[in-house]
Protein backbone atom coordinates (compact mmCIF):
# COMPACT_ATOMS: atom_id res chain seq x y z
CA UNK A 1 0.00 0.00 0.00
CA UNK A 2 2.32 2.21 0.88
CA UNK A 3 4.70 2.05 -2.25
CA UNK A 4 1.74 3.25 -4.01
CA UNK A 5 0.75 5.71 -1.88
CA UNK A 6 4.00 7.49 -1.88
CA UNK A 7 4.41 7.82 -5.47
CA UNK A 8 3.07 11.23 -5.33
CA UNK A 9 4.87 13.78 -3.38
CA UNK A 10 3.98 16.18 -0.96
CA UNK A 11 4.70 19.43 -2.91
CA UNK A 12 1.87 18.33 -5.40
CA UNK A 13 -0.74 19.27 -1.80
CA UNK A 14 -1.79 22.59 -0.89
CA UNK A 15 -1.41 21.37 2.85
CA UNK A 16 -2.06 18.69 5.08
CA UNK A 17 -5.92 18.83 4.77
CA UNK A 18 -5.58 18.83 0.66
CA UNK A 19 -3.68 15.50 1.08
CA UNK A 20 -5.77 14.09 3.45
CA UNK A 21 -8.80 15.21 1.53
CA UNK A 22 -7.10 13.33 -1.43
CA UNK A 23 -6.69 10.19 0.42
CA UNK A 24 -10.09 9.48 1.43
CA UNK A 25 -11.38 10.43 -2.05
CA UNK A 26 -9.32 8.14 -3.27
CA UNK A 27 -10.36 5.04 -0.65
CA UNK A 28 -13.69 6.41 -1.84
CA UNK A 29 -15.00 7.38 1.70
CA UNK A 30 -16.36 10.32 3.26
CA UNK A 31 -15.64 12.53 5.64
CA UNK A 32 -16.04 10.82 8.86
CA UNK A 33 -14.23 9.69 12.33
CA UNK A 34 -13.63 6.10 10.88
CA UNK A 35 -12.35 7.06 7.76
CA UNK A 36 -9.59 9.48 8.98
CA UNK A 37 -8.76 6.25 11.27
CA UNK A 38 -8.43 4.72 7.84
CA UNK A 39 -6.41 7.08 6.08
CA UNK A 40 -4.36 7.72 8.68
CA UNK A 41 -1.54 5.01 8.06
CA UNK A 42 -1.62 6.57 4.33
CA UNK A 43 -1.25 9.77 5.94
CA UNK A 44 1.98 8.92 7.22
CA UNK A 45 3.48 7.06 5.17
CA UNK A 46 3.57 9.95 2.83
CA UNK A 47 4.84 12.21 5.36
CA UNK A 48 7.72 9.51 6.30
CA UNK A 49 8.39 9.42 2.71
CA UNK A 50 8.92 12.86 2.71
CA UNK A 51 11.59 12.92 5.24
CA UNK A 52 13.12 9.90 4.06
CA UNK A 53 13.89 12.00 1.05
CA UNK A 54 15.02 14.66 2.90
CA UNK A 55 12.42 16.94 1.88
CA UNK A 56 11.49 19.41 4.61
CA UNK A 57 8.67 18.59 5.29
CA UNK A 58 6.20 21.75 6.68
CA UNK A 59 5.56 21.85 10.59
CA UNK A 60 1.75 21.68 9.06
CA UNK A 61 2.00 18.25 8.26
CA UNK A 62 3.45 16.87 11.40
CA UNK A 63 1.22 18.84 13.50
CA UNK A 64 -1.88 16.83 11.23
CA UNK A 65 0.19 13.95 11.39
CA UNK A 66 0.09 14.34 15.35
CA UNK A 67 -3.77 14.62 15.09
CA UNK A 68 -4.27 11.83 12.82
CA UNK A 69 -1.92 9.32 15.52
CA UNK A 70 -4.17 10.45 18.51
CA UNK A 71 -7.63 10.03 16.60
CA UNK A 72 -6.64 6.95 15.17
CA UNK A 73 -5.03 5.27 18.57
CA UNK A 74 -8.45 5.79 20.20
CA UNK A 75 -10.54 4.17 17.84
CA UNK A 76 -8.35 1.53 18.74
CA UNK A 77 -8.53 1.26 22.32
CA UNK A 78 -12.16 3.12 23.16
CA UNK A 79 -13.14 4.07 26.25
CA UNK A 80 -9.86 5.62 27.33
CA UNK A 81 -10.16 8.62 29.82
CA UNK A 82 -9.98 11.99 27.95
CA UNK A 83 -11.82 10.30 25.08
CA UNK A 84 -14.18 13.46 24.82
CA UNK A 85 -11.20 15.73 24.41
CA UNK A 86 -9.89 13.75 21.34
CA UNK A 87 -13.52 12.93 20.15
CA UNK A 88 -13.89 16.95 20.08
CA UNK A 89 -10.61 16.92 17.85
CA UNK A 90 -11.78 14.87 15.67
CA UNK A 91 -14.76 16.71 15.15
CA UNK A 92 -12.88 19.55 14.61
CA UNK A 93 -10.72 18.10 12.31
CA UNK A 94 -13.98 16.80 10.21
CA UNK A 95 -15.32 20.15 10.06
CA UNK A 96 -12.41 21.81 8.94
CA UNK A 97 -12.04 19.00 6.49
CA UNK A 98 -15.63 19.85 5.08
CA UNK A 99 -15.46 23.33 5.66
CA UNK A 100 -11.99 23.27 3.48
CA UNK A 101 -13.99 20.94 0.77
CA UNK A 102 -16.37 23.49 0.16
CA UNK A 103 -13.73 26.62 -0.47
CA UNK A 104 -11.60 24.17 -2.80
CA UNK A 105 -14.62 23.41 -4.75
CA UNK A 106 -15.65 27.07 -4.83
CA UNK A 107 -11.97 27.69 -5.94
CA UNK A 108 -12.60 25.36 -8.70
CA UNK A 109 -15.93 27.27 -9.91
CA UNK A 110 -14.05 30.57 -9.63
CA UNK A 111 -10.95 28.69 -11.64
CA UNK A 112 -13.31 28.14 -14.64
CA UNK A 113 -14.79 32.10 -14.29
CA UNK A 114 -11.13 32.79 -14.79
CA UNK A 115 -10.68 30.83 -17.70
CA UNK A 116 -13.58 32.31 -19.41
CA UNK A 117 -13.27 35.99 -18.11
CA UNK A 118 -9.47 36.57 -18.02
CA UNK A 119 -10.27 36.03 -21.93
CA UNK A 120 -12.78 38.66 -22.10
CA UNK A 121 -10.62 42.35 -22.63
CA UNK A 122 -12.68 44.73 -21.72
CA UNK A 123 -13.01 48.69 -23.35
CA UNK A 124 -10.23 50.35 -22.78
CA UNK A 125 -9.11 51.17 -19.37
CA UNK A 126 -8.81 48.39 -17.31
CA UNK A 127 -6.04 46.80 -19.57
CA UNK A 128 -3.90 49.67 -18.84
CA UNK A 129 -3.19 47.69 -15.87
CA UNK A 130 -0.91 45.77 -17.58
CA UNK A 131 0.90 48.16 -19.24
CA UNK A 132 4.96 47.47 -19.17
CA UNK A 133 6.73 49.47 -15.90
CA UNK A 134 3.61 50.23 -14.39
CA UNK A 135 3.44 49.65 -10.92
CA UNK A 136 0.00 48.73 -8.97
CA UNK A 137 -2.64 50.29 -9.88
CA UNK A 138 -4.13 51.88 -7.07
CA UNK A 139 -7.29 53.88 -7.07
CA UNK A 140 -7.30 57.14 -5.82
CA UNK A 141 -7.77 57.15 -1.87
CA UNK A 142 -6.55 53.68 -1.60
CA UNK A 143 -3.47 53.64 -0.81
CA UNK A 144 -2.77 50.69 1.64
CA UNK A 145 -0.10 49.32 3.85
CA UNK A 146 1.33 47.45 0.67
CA UNK A 147 1.69 50.64 -1.04
CA UNK A 148 3.94 51.90 1.61
CA UNK A 149 5.81 48.97 1.99
CA UNK A 150 6.47 48.74 -1.53
CA UNK A 151 7.72 52.29 -1.63
CA UNK A 152 9.88 51.10 0.96
CA UNK A 153 10.96 48.73 -0.60
CA UNK A 154 12.03 50.50 -3.60
CA UNK A 155 13.83 52.96 -1.08
CA UNK A 156 15.93 49.90 0.06
CA UNK A 157 16.61 49.04 -3.32
CA UNK A 158 17.97 52.08 -4.30
CA UNK A 159 20.45 52.41 -1.08
CA UNK A 160 22.14 49.65 -2.89
CA UNK A 161 23.43 52.19 -5.31
CA UNK A 162 25.62 55.27 -3.59
CA UNK A 163 24.25 58.43 -3.64
CA UNK A 164 26.37 60.30 -6.38
CA UNK A 165 27.19 63.50 -4.58
CA UNK A 166 30.27 65.29 -3.26
CA UNK A 167 31.13 65.88 0.30
CA UNK A 168 33.08 68.37 0.91
CA UNK A 169 35.73 67.70 3.50
CA UNK A 170 37.75 70.39 4.77
CA UNK A 171 40.86 70.67 3.82
CA UNK A 172 44.26 71.34 5.50
CA UNK A 173 47.20 71.52 3.49
CA UNK A 174 50.47 70.83 5.10
CA UNK A 175 51.82 73.92 3.04
CA UNK A 176 48.74 76.05 4.46
CA UNK A 177 49.71 75.01 8.02
CA UNK A 178 53.59 76.22 7.53
CA UNK A 179 51.99 79.68 6.12
CA UNK A 180 50.30 79.70 9.45
CA UNK A 181 52.78 78.66 11.57
CA UNK A 182 55.22 81.37 9.83
CA UNK A 183 52.80 83.85 11.29
CA UNK A 184 51.71 82.79 14.07
CA UNK A 185 56.10 81.77 15.10
CA UNK A 186 57.76 85.07 14.93
CA UNK A 187 61.63 85.18 14.66
CA UNK A 188 63.16 84.81 18.17
CA UNK A 189 59.82 84.09 20.69
CA UNK A 190 59.31 80.99 21.65
CA UNK A 191 55.59 79.32 21.24
CA UNK A 192 53.62 76.75 22.86
CA UNK A 193 51.85 74.09 20.51
CA UNK A 194 48.70 74.93 21.21
CA UNK A 195 49.05 78.60 20.70
CA UNK A 196 50.52 77.79 17.20
CA UNK A 197 47.08 75.92 16.69
CA UNK A 198 44.96 78.00 17.71
CA UNK A 199 42.10 78.17 19.88
CA UNK A 200 39.80 75.88 17.33
CA UNK A 201 41.77 72.93 17.95
CA UNK A 202 39.97 70.63 15.71
CA UNK A 203 41.63 67.03 15.11
CA UNK A 204 42.37 68.07 11.88
CA UNK A 205 43.69 71.42 13.04
CA UNK A 206 45.80 69.73 15.80
CA UNK A 207 46.96 66.99 13.40
CA UNK A 208 47.93 69.44 10.27
CA UNK A 209 49.95 71.72 12.54
CA UNK A 210 51.80 68.99 14.55
CA UNK A 211 53.25 67.32 10.87
CA UNK A 212 53.72 70.74 9.93
CA UNK A 213 56.25 71.32 12.60
CA UNK A 214 57.58 67.98 12.97
CA UNK A 215 58.52 68.42 8.78
CA UNK A 216 60.11 71.63 9.87
CA UNK A 217 61.72 70.18 12.88
CA UNK A 218 63.28 67.92 10.39
CA UNK A 219 64.51 70.60 7.94
CA UNK A 220 65.94 72.10 11.06
CA UNK A 221 64.07 75.47 10.59
CA UNK A 222 62.49 75.32 14.41
CA UNK A 223 63.74 73.77 17.59
CA UNK A 224 61.53 72.79 19.99
CA UNK A 225 61.25 72.24 23.76
CA UNK A 226 59.43 69.58 26.23
CA UNK A 227 60.07 70.26 29.52
CA UNK A 228 58.41 67.44 31.08
CA UNK A 229 56.67 64.33 29.79
CA UNK A 230 53.33 65.32 28.09
CA UNK A 231 53.91 68.81 29.27
CA UNK A 232 53.47 72.01 27.05
CA UNK A 233 55.62 71.91 23.45
CA UNK A 234 57.09 74.74 22.89
CA UNK A 235 58.66 75.68 19.36
CA UNK A 236 61.54 78.39 18.33
CA UNK A 237 62.68 79.47 15.35
CA UNK A 238 66.33 78.63 14.19
CA UNK A 239 68.69 80.55 11.97
CA UNK A 240 68.04 77.73 9.30
CA UNK A 241 64.24 79.54 8.66
CA UNK A 242 65.74 82.76 8.05
CA UNK A 243 68.74 81.69 5.79
CA UNK A 244 66.17 79.37 4.03
CA UNK A 245 63.82 81.80 3.45
CA UNK A 246 66.02 83.82 2.38
CA UNK A 247 67.45 81.87 -0.76
CA UNK A 248 63.84 81.16 -1.37
CA UNK A 249 62.79 84.36 -2.04
CA UNK A 250 66.71 84.65 -3.85
CA UNK A 251 65.65 82.03 -6.49
CA UNK A 252 62.20 83.36 -6.28
CA UNK B 1 -30.94 51.59 -35.81
CA UNK B 2 -30.41 52.60 -31.79
CA UNK B 3 -32.32 55.17 -30.40
CA UNK B 4 -30.47 58.40 -29.16
CA UNK B 5 -30.43 57.51 -25.88
CA UNK B 6 -29.30 53.29 -26.63
CA UNK B 7 -26.05 55.74 -28.62
CA UNK B 8 -25.69 57.49 -26.00
CA UNK B 9 -24.90 54.90 -23.92
CA UNK B 10 -23.02 52.66 -25.76
CA UNK B 11 -20.66 55.20 -26.29
CA UNK B 12 -20.25 56.10 -22.46
CA UNK B 13 -19.83 52.20 -22.03
CA UNK B 14 -17.48 52.08 -24.35
CA UNK B 15 -14.98 54.79 -23.55
CA UNK B 16 -15.52 54.55 -19.83
CA UNK B 17 -12.61 52.83 -18.30
CA UNK B 18 -14.65 51.56 -15.17
CA UNK B 19 -17.60 49.64 -15.43
CA UNK B 20 -21.08 52.14 -15.34
CA UNK B 21 -23.87 51.16 -12.97
CA UNK B 22 -27.41 52.32 -13.68
CA UNK B 23 -27.40 55.12 -11.66
CA UNK B 24 -24.19 56.43 -13.55
CA UNK B 25 -26.16 55.77 -16.79
CA UNK B 26 -28.87 57.65 -15.66
CA UNK B 27 -26.70 60.35 -14.36
CA UNK B 28 -24.60 60.97 -17.57
CA UNK B 29 -27.72 61.07 -19.76
CA UNK B 30 -30.16 62.33 -17.78
CA UNK B 31 -32.79 59.94 -18.36
CA UNK B 32 -34.80 57.82 -15.64
CA UNK B 33 -33.59 54.01 -14.97
CA UNK B 34 -36.37 52.36 -16.96
CA UNK B 35 -34.92 54.47 -19.80
CA UNK B 36 -31.25 53.85 -19.70
CA UNK B 37 -32.41 49.61 -18.83
CA UNK B 38 -34.68 49.48 -21.89
CA UNK B 39 -31.71 51.33 -24.12
CA UNK B 40 -29.29 48.74 -22.13
CA UNK B 41 -31.09 45.92 -23.35
CA UNK B 42 -31.43 47.13 -26.71
CA UNK B 43 -27.82 48.03 -26.91
CA UNK B 44 -27.24 44.26 -25.47
CA UNK B 45 -29.42 42.70 -28.35
CA UNK B 46 -27.94 44.39 -30.91
CA UNK B 47 -24.58 43.76 -30.47
CA UNK B 48 -25.73 39.95 -30.07
CA UNK B 49 -28.58 39.90 -33.04
CA UNK B 50 -25.97 41.04 -35.24
CA UNK B 51 -23.36 38.94 -34.44
CA UNK B 52 -20.79 41.23 -33.06
CA UNK B 53 -17.96 40.16 -31.36
CA UNK B 54 -18.17 42.33 -28.74
CA UNK B 55 -20.62 41.81 -25.32
CA UNK B 56 -22.43 44.05 -23.12
CA UNK B 57 -22.05 42.50 -19.76
CA UNK B 58 -22.77 43.20 -16.31
CA UNK B 59 -19.30 43.28 -14.16
CA UNK B 60 -18.50 44.34 -10.71
CA UNK B 61 -21.19 46.30 -10.35
CA UNK B 62 -21.84 48.02 -13.22
CA UNK B 63 -22.32 47.55 -16.94
CA UNK B 64 -19.31 46.79 -19.55
CA UNK B 65 -18.02 46.51 -23.37
CA UNK B 66 -16.42 43.59 -23.20
CA UNK B 67 -14.41 41.40 -26.18
CA UNK B 68 -15.80 37.72 -26.54
CA UNK B 69 -14.10 35.60 -24.32
CA UNK B 70 -13.87 32.82 -27.45
CA UNK B 71 -11.69 35.19 -29.13
CA UNK B 72 -9.56 35.24 -26.09
CA UNK B 73 -6.62 33.41 -27.88
CA UNK B 74 -6.80 36.37 -30.61
CA UNK B 75 -6.83 39.08 -28.57
CA UNK B 76 -4.63 38.35 -25.77
CA UNK B 77 -1.88 38.43 -28.22
CA UNK B 78 -1.92 42.16 -28.07
CA UNK B 79 -1.20 41.72 -24.28
CA UNK B 80 1.30 38.73 -24.48
CA UNK B 81 3.91 39.41 -21.99
CA UNK B 82 2.29 41.88 -20.00
CA UNK B 83 -0.94 39.98 -18.95
CA UNK B 84 -0.14 38.45 -15.47
CA UNK B 85 -0.90 34.20 -15.91
CA UNK B 86 -3.41 32.76 -13.99
CA UNK B 87 -3.80 32.22 -10.35
CA UNK B 88 -1.75 29.41 -8.31
CA UNK B 89 -3.88 26.99 -6.73
CA UNK B 90 -2.82 28.49 -3.12
CA UNK B 91 -4.23 31.72 -4.24
CA UNK B 92 -7.33 30.88 -5.62
CA UNK B 93 -7.94 28.60 -2.53
CA UNK B 94 -7.14 31.69 -0.68
CA UNK B 95 -9.15 34.13 -2.56
CA UNK B 96 -12.01 31.92 -2.22
CA UNK B 97 -11.80 32.30 1.92
CA UNK B 98 -10.94 35.84 1.83
CA UNK B 99 -14.64 35.99 -0.96
CA UNK B 100 -16.52 34.32 1.08
CA UNK B 101 -15.76 35.23 4.43
CA UNK B 102 -15.01 39.46 3.88
CA UNK B 103 -13.34 40.83 6.26
CA UNK B 104 -11.76 38.31 7.43
CA UNK B 105 -7.78 37.78 8.91
CA UNK B 106 -5.40 35.92 7.45
CA UNK B 107 -5.82 33.71 10.69
CA UNK B 108 -9.01 32.81 9.57
CA UNK B 109 -7.91 32.23 5.99
CA UNK B 110 -5.27 29.50 7.67
CA UNK B 111 -7.76 28.34 9.96
CA UNK B 112 -9.80 27.00 6.92
CA UNK B 113 -6.72 26.00 4.84
CA UNK B 114 -4.56 24.30 7.37
CA UNK B 115 -1.52 26.34 5.76
CA UNK B 116 0.42 28.92 5.62
CA UNK B 117 -1.34 31.95 3.27
CA UNK B 118 1.31 34.33 3.13
CA UNK B 119 3.01 34.34 -0.17
CA UNK B 120 -0.77 33.71 -1.04
CA UNK B 121 -2.18 36.79 0.07
CA UNK B 122 0.66 38.88 -0.59
CA UNK B 123 0.33 37.55 -4.43
CA UNK B 124 -3.57 38.36 -4.56
CA UNK B 125 -2.30 42.04 -2.97
CA UNK B 126 -0.16 42.85 -5.55
CA UNK B 127 -2.65 42.01 -8.39
CA UNK B 128 -5.26 43.88 -6.57
CA UNK B 129 -7.66 41.01 -6.35
CA UNK B 130 -7.69 41.80 -2.57
CA UNK B 131 -7.28 44.61 -0.38
CA UNK B 132 -6.09 45.45 3.03
CA UNK B 133 -9.82 46.85 4.48
CA UNK B 134 -9.07 47.46 8.33
CA UNK B 135 -7.84 45.68 11.37
CA UNK B 136 -9.48 43.63 13.63
CA UNK B 137 -10.51 44.51 17.44
CA UNK B 138 -9.13 41.54 18.81
CA UNK B 139 -5.61 40.96 20.35
CA UNK B 140 -2.88 41.74 17.88
CA UNK B 141 -5.39 44.15 15.98
CA UNK B 142 -4.65 42.17 13.00
CA UNK B 143 -5.41 43.55 9.62
CA UNK B 144 -8.50 42.13 7.49
CA UNK B 145 -8.95 41.80 3.85
CA UNK B 146 -11.51 41.65 1.32
CA UNK B 147 -12.08 41.63 -2.39
CA UNK B 148 -11.90 44.11 -5.08
CA UNK B 149 -14.00 45.33 -7.72
CA UNK B 150 -10.94 44.18 -10.00
CA UNK B 151 -11.50 40.26 -8.15
CA UNK B 152 -15.56 40.54 -9.43
CA UNK B 153 -14.26 41.50 -12.96
CA UNK B 154 -11.41 39.39 -13.02
CA UNK B 155 -13.70 36.55 -12.40
CA UNK B 156 -16.67 37.64 -14.36
CA UNK B 157 -18.92 38.45 -11.15
CA UNK B 158 -21.81 41.12 -10.94
CA UNK B 159 -21.22 41.14 -6.99
CA UNK B 160 -20.43 39.18 -4.36
CA UNK B 161 -23.87 37.68 -3.94
CA UNK B 162 -23.27 36.39 -7.17
CA UNK B 163 -20.31 33.88 -6.20
CA UNK B 164 -20.62 30.25 -6.80
CA UNK B 165 -21.95 28.48 -4.59
CA UNK B 166 -22.50 31.07 -1.91
CA UNK B 167 -25.41 29.85 -0.21
CA UNK B 168 -24.01 26.08 0.23
CA UNK B 169 -21.17 27.98 1.73
CA UNK B 170 -22.54 30.57 3.87
CA UNK B 171 -24.59 27.65 5.47
CA UNK B 172 -21.92 26.08 6.05
CA UNK B 173 -19.76 29.14 8.04
CA UNK B 174 -23.19 29.79 10.11
CA UNK B 175 -23.36 26.45 11.01
CA UNK B 176 -20.49 26.79 13.35
CA UNK B 177 -16.93 28.56 13.67
CA UNK B 178 -14.08 28.17 11.85
CA UNK B 179 -11.98 25.50 14.02
CA UNK B 180 -9.62 27.08 15.66
CA UNK B 181 -6.23 25.79 14.35
CA UNK B 182 -3.15 25.11 16.49
CA UNK B 183 -1.22 27.88 15.97
CA UNK B 184 2.19 27.75 14.28
CA UNK B 185 5.25 27.99 17.10
CA UNK B 186 7.41 28.86 14.84
CA UNK B 187 5.29 31.32 12.56
CA UNK B 188 7.30 34.32 11.94
CA UNK B 189 5.17 37.50 13.96
CA UNK B 190 4.41 39.72 10.94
Amino acid sequence: MSGEACRVSLEQFEGPLDLLLYLIRREELDIREISLAVVADQYLAYVRRAEELDLEVASEYLVMAATLTSIKSRALLPGREGEEEEGDSAEALLRQLVLYRAFREAAEDLRENESVWRNAFPAPGERERWAPGQGIPVPQGQFTIVDLLEALESLVEQEGEPALGTLERPRLTIAQCIAAIAESLPPGRRVALKAIVGPAATRLRLIGFFVALLELVRRGWVEFRQTVPFGDITFRRTARWAERCSTDSQEA
Amino acid sequence: MLDRLARGIEALLFASERPLSLQDLCDLTGSGPESAATALEAVRSSLEEQGHSILLVELAGGWRLVTDPDLGDLVSQLFEERRPGRLSRAAIETLAVIAYNQPCTKAAVEAIRGVDCDSAIRSLLERDLVRICGRQETPGRPLTYATTGQFLSYFGLSDIEHLPRKREIDELLSSGPVPEQPGDLFEQSG
